[in-house]
Formats: C-alpha cells, sequence, structure tokens
C-alpha cells in the first residue's frame, strides 16, 4: 500500500536566515507504520508535490499552527481527487476540531502501537473520523529508532554542509510554561527514553551534529547524567533545549558534545548571568530565546533586556512575540481579556502580533521585535555568529577525528535549489 | 498551590477535551434564584484540560450532573494568586456568560470581576 506522508510548508519569518531541518514528527511517525505500508515522504517546504501521484492513502503531518491552514488546502485537493486523508502531529492535536473539517479522519496522540488499528480501518473502508489517543501514551520504551531513510537526504544541505539531524529522548514535561502547550500534548509528566534505546537510536545516525528536540532534558537529573555518560562515546556535536546547570551535569554534557543550549532569558538578574557564565565555562555555547510582550513588559523594559544581552556575551539569541496558541495558560488568559484579534493562523509564527499587549500598543510592540533582533545582530550580523558556532564545532570535530568534508557534488545547492551567485 | 478554601469546597473532576481527565476546584452557593458555581484552576494539580479550555462544555454538564437549571447558573472562573513574580499569575475572577443552543451552553464571554465584587455576591466577609 502507497502511503504519502506530506509535511505543509509555511511562510518562514522575515528577514531571518532561512534553512531547513529534516523534520523529526514525520519519521518518528513512519517508524511506527505496520511494515506493509510503503512510504513516501515529501516535505513541501523543499520540494513540490503532485497531487496526481499514484498513491492510496494520504497522511498529513503537522508540527506548527503556521502549516495548518496549508496543511486544509492539501487535504482539499487530494479528496477532491478521491484520496482519504488523515491528519496527525503537533499542531492537528492542537487545533483537532477545525482540522476535522478537512479531514476523512484525524489522529491525536503518540502513534506507536496505534497505527495497525488505523490502516487496517482504512484498508476495511471503516477509517474512523476520530482516533482519540490523547490521554493513552504508549509505553516510552516502545518508541523506536525513528525512520529517517524516508528522508531525501539532498534537499538538507546547504552549500555542501549538511543540516543536523533532529532526535528526541524524551516526551512530556514536568513544567506548564505559560506559553506552551508541552503539557497539553505530551503530559505533564516527564518519560524519559530507556537510555539504551536512545543510544542504539543515535548509532544509527551518520550525521555528527544533532539537535536533541525534547522539551527539557532537566526532568531528571539521574537519567541526564546516565545518557550524556552514555552519549561520550558517540562523539556527536549536539544543541539541545535547556539542560540542568549543575557542574557534574555539564561536565557530563561537555564531555557528550554538547555544543549549545537554548536559554530562556526573561530578566535581567544575575542568576542568568550567572548560568550563562557556567554554561560557558564547560565550553557550552548558549542561544537566547527571549519572548517580548508579556503584561509586564514595557518599552523601557525590553530595551533594557536587550541591552542586558549584549552584556551578557550570548552566542545567539532568537526573539520571538508572546503567541497565544491554543491549550496554553496565555490563550486562556487572553481570550477571557478579550486582547486577542488575530486569529488568522497563518500569523502565529511568533514573529507577529497578534493580541493587544498590555503596556504598549501593538505597533510598537512589533517595531521592539524588529529593534531587538536589529539591535542584538548590529556589531555581527546573524550569519556571522552562526558561521562562528559552524567553526567551533567543525574544530571539535577535527581534534576528534569525526569531521566530514563538504559536501562537493551540493557546494552550488542550498536546500535542493540552485544557488544565485 | 495557594487556593484559598473559601472559594473552594471540593475538588471536581471531570472530562475535558478529548475526554482529558481533569480537575478544579468547585463551590456551588445556591441561593433562591440562582445557582453561583466557582471554578478553581489548580494549575500544575491539574493533569489535563483547563475551565477557560472547556468553558462551555464544563458548564453544561455541570449542570447536568448538579442539577442545575442552564437559566439560573451564575459561573465564575477564578485563578488563585500563586504568589510569583510572574504577573499571569496573579489572583483572578471572571464571570462567565454564555448563549444558549441546542441544549448546551456555547459562546462563553468573560467579563473580570473584583475580589471584592465576589465576595459581596457570594457574601463572604
Amino acid at each position: 500500500m502507497k502511503f504519502q506522508l506530506i509535511y505543509p510548508k509555511w511562510e518562514k519569518l522575515e528577514g531571518q536566515t532561512v534553512f531547513h531541518l529534516p523534520p523529526h514528527g514525520p519519521v518518528v511517525f513512519a517508524a511506527s507504520l505496520p511494515e506493509y505500508v510503503e512510504v513516501e515522504f515529501i516535505d513541501e517546504n523543499v520540494e513540490p508535490l503532485n497531487y496526481d501521484d499514484n498513491v492510496d492513502f494520504v497522511g498529513i503531518s503537522m508540527l506548527l499552527t503556521t502549516q495548518i491552514k496549508r496543511g486544509w488546502e492539501i487535504a482539499t485537493e487530494y479528496r477532491k481527487r478521491g484520496k482519504k486523508v488523515i491528519f496527525g502531529g503537533i499542531s492537528t492535536m492542537l487545533h483537532a476540531e477545525e482540522t476535522m473539517q478537512y479531514a476523512d479522519s484525524i489522529f491525536l496522540g503518540e502513534s506507536e502501537g496505534r497505527m495497525e488499528e488505523v490502516f487496517s480501518d482504512f484498508r476495511n473502508n471503516k477509517l474512523k473520523k476520530v482516533y482519540n489517543f490523547i490521554n493513552d501514551r504508549p509505553d516510552i520504551s516502545i518508541v523506536g529508532p525513528a525512520r529517517r531513510d524516508i528522508l531525501k537526504r539532498e534537499f538538507y544541505y546547504h552549500k555542501g554542509i549538511q543540516m543536523v539531524d533532529l532526535f528526541h529522548a524524551s516526551r512530556g514535561c514536568r513544567f506548564n510554561c505559560y506559553p506552551c502547550a508541552v503539557a497539553y500534548l505530551g503530559g505533564r509528566e516527564f518519560r524519559p527514553r530507556p537510555i539504551e534505546k536512545s543510544i542504539e537510536e543515535l548509532e544509527t545516525i551518520e550525521n555528527n551534529r544533532i539537535f536533541i528536540v525534547d522539551n527539557s532534558l532537566a526532568g531528571s537529573t539521574k537519567w541526564e547524567k546516565e545518557l550524556f555518560k552514555e552519549m561520550i562515546p558517540l562523539k556527536k556535536n549536539w544543541c539541545s533545549h535547556t539542560i540542568e546547570d549543575k557542574p557534574e551535569v555539564l561536565d557530563l554534557a561537555a564531555q557528550a558534545g554538547a555544543w549549545y543550549v537554548y536559554q530562556a532569558i526573561f530578566d535581567t538578574s544575575d542568576y542568568i548571568k550567572e548560568r550563562i557564565k557556567r554554561y560557558h565555562d564547560y565550553g557550552i555555547s548558549v542561544e537566547g530565546t527571549i519572548l517580548l510582550g508579556l503584561d509586564d513588559h514595557t518599552e523601557y523594559k525590553i530595551k533594557k533586556l536587550i541591552d542586558f544581552l549584549l552584556e551578557i556575551d550570548l552566542d545567539l539569541a532568537e526573539f520571538t512575540v508572546l503567541t497565544p496558541f491554543p491549550h496554553t495558560k496565555a490563550y486562556d488568559d487572553l481570550i477571557k481579556q478579550n486582547r486577542i484579534f488575530n486569529l488568522n493562523w497563518n500569523d502565529y509564527n511568533a514573529g507577529k502580533v497578534v493580541y493587544q499587549p498590555k503596556n504598549m500598543t501593538v505597533d510598537k510592540l512589533q517595531e521592539l521585535y524588529h529593534y531587538a533582533w536589529d539591535t542584538f545582530y548590529k556589531d555581527e550580523t546573524q550569519n556571522q555568529k552562526m558561521f562562528r558556532l559552524m567553526l567551533k564545532v567543525a574544530n571539535k570535530e577535527v581534534e576528534n577525528g569525526t569531521y566530514k568534508s563538504r559536501y562537493n557534488d551540493l557546494n552550488a545547492v542550498s536546500f535542493g535549489k540552485d544557488v544565485i551567485r | 498551590m495557594m487556593t484559598e478554601t473559601k472559594y473552594v469546597d471540593d475538588i471536581y473532576d471531570y472530562k475535558g477535551l478529548w475526554d482529558a481527565p481533569s480537575k478544579c476546584g468547585l463551590k456551588i452557593i445556591r441561593k433562591s434564584d440562582e445557582v453561583i458555581v466557582i471554578a478553581t484552576d489548580l494549575y500544575d494539580k491539574n493533569p489535563g484540560t483547563s475551565v477557560t479550555d472547556c468553558c462551555a462544555m464544563f458548564a453544561t454538564k455541570l449542570c447536568e450532573e448538579k442539577n442545575i437549571n442552564h437559566k439560573d447558573l451564575v459561573f465564575i472562573e477564578h485563578t488563585p494568586d500563586l504568589k510569583s513574580k510572574l504577573s499571569f499569575n496573579n489572583e483572578t475572577f471572571y464571570r462567565v456568560e454564555f448563549d444558549w443552543s441546542d441544549d448546551k451552553f456555547c459562546n462563553p464571554k468573560w467579563q473580570s470581576v473584583s475580589k471584592k465584587e465576589i465576595n459581596d455576591f457570594i457574601e463572604i466577609k
């Protein structure tokens, strides 16, 4: 049976370096498909779709809220041609009721151990409108190695340099942060994969550079340390979201190849300054993630925060405006206060203001968002800072003998398209 | 969890979105002409959907379960003060008005109410 799995395209943020990473959700999902399913994956961000391909069943995998309207358009075209369409993935779960209108079926939850039923129903023409496993999560130990073989690798190179591969070692998050929907999506319980399963999967990834996409590796110190310890012999270099900043954790993380970590920066405290320093002391770079537009943010406070970022020697910074994604406390609060004025999901890209800020106009917050990017990258551009990080990892790889030179055949190609010089 | 008990008599288990097992604090005050319901957010102690996120469905099912005439319902959402530095964890009260259609509530609209108004309303001194 031919199953076409589609990852809809979305509009990238204005003025930012465009790059495409190999998607993670679809390859994890593909590992849960029955053996008789022949899957063809299309990442619409890097290759065009052909609605008339000879396929039996269509799956649309959506990660971002900015993908959903495009996902609905794609489904409509396939359904016009008589194909059945099933939706899954994070933003399907966030926008389930709306998505049902465009779907033959939606799958809610984690797919491991569930796809035999779904595909059997499809083959018997008994596809259900909803497969609701949102509260019935599979045993984390059955999460197998992702099916990265479905990726068309040549699309994930920029001028001969391979992009990082994505990998996950846990699901769920014990935190329930204001702008985040992970508690709704993956549950409040931190569910680490067995260490041996994670290591087994990492060993299958040929790429030396990995992005560990877990929401937080800081769910269990014991597990986190054990994971890092077992990763040391693999000689991978990786970036991730927050890790704990205890010396024993940082020491093991550095040995395991910690390249850079994301760190939320929400104030100008010594706590933040010292935390960044601790990462740097262990040779781990830091990309700050800065959320603008919280209710205690004034123009003065945002400008002061940006000045602070320049003082603390951050390696990279990423600015976003508060975006009230459904099923978050931010959404609850702003909808109650009648402050959300834009429900066009294409604008929910964390770069556009879609709600009325408390202490300034919409235009002022939008202006401060651009001011933040421009000011932080005034003396050294984002590309230059990223190049420095790339150089750092390349040097580490040369030292430990894992460096792979550029793939010369793709020197004149960027994400599948010819580079115009 | 800084839940003031004067607004919570019971912990109420309900099915949230997609049947997610969920919890909130609940206080029901029955008066001659109205039934005041205060649903209190339990933050991290709620494993499922917030009351706000499934407000109309929640109110409909609550009326069925607690034998409340929908016309008599006065529905209050309460988020307690978490005593944190973060402004979004301050205490709030909202009175929620709904439309009624096809035997269920729909189209919730929230109106902020002060603590004093709530206390006066439910006669807490």
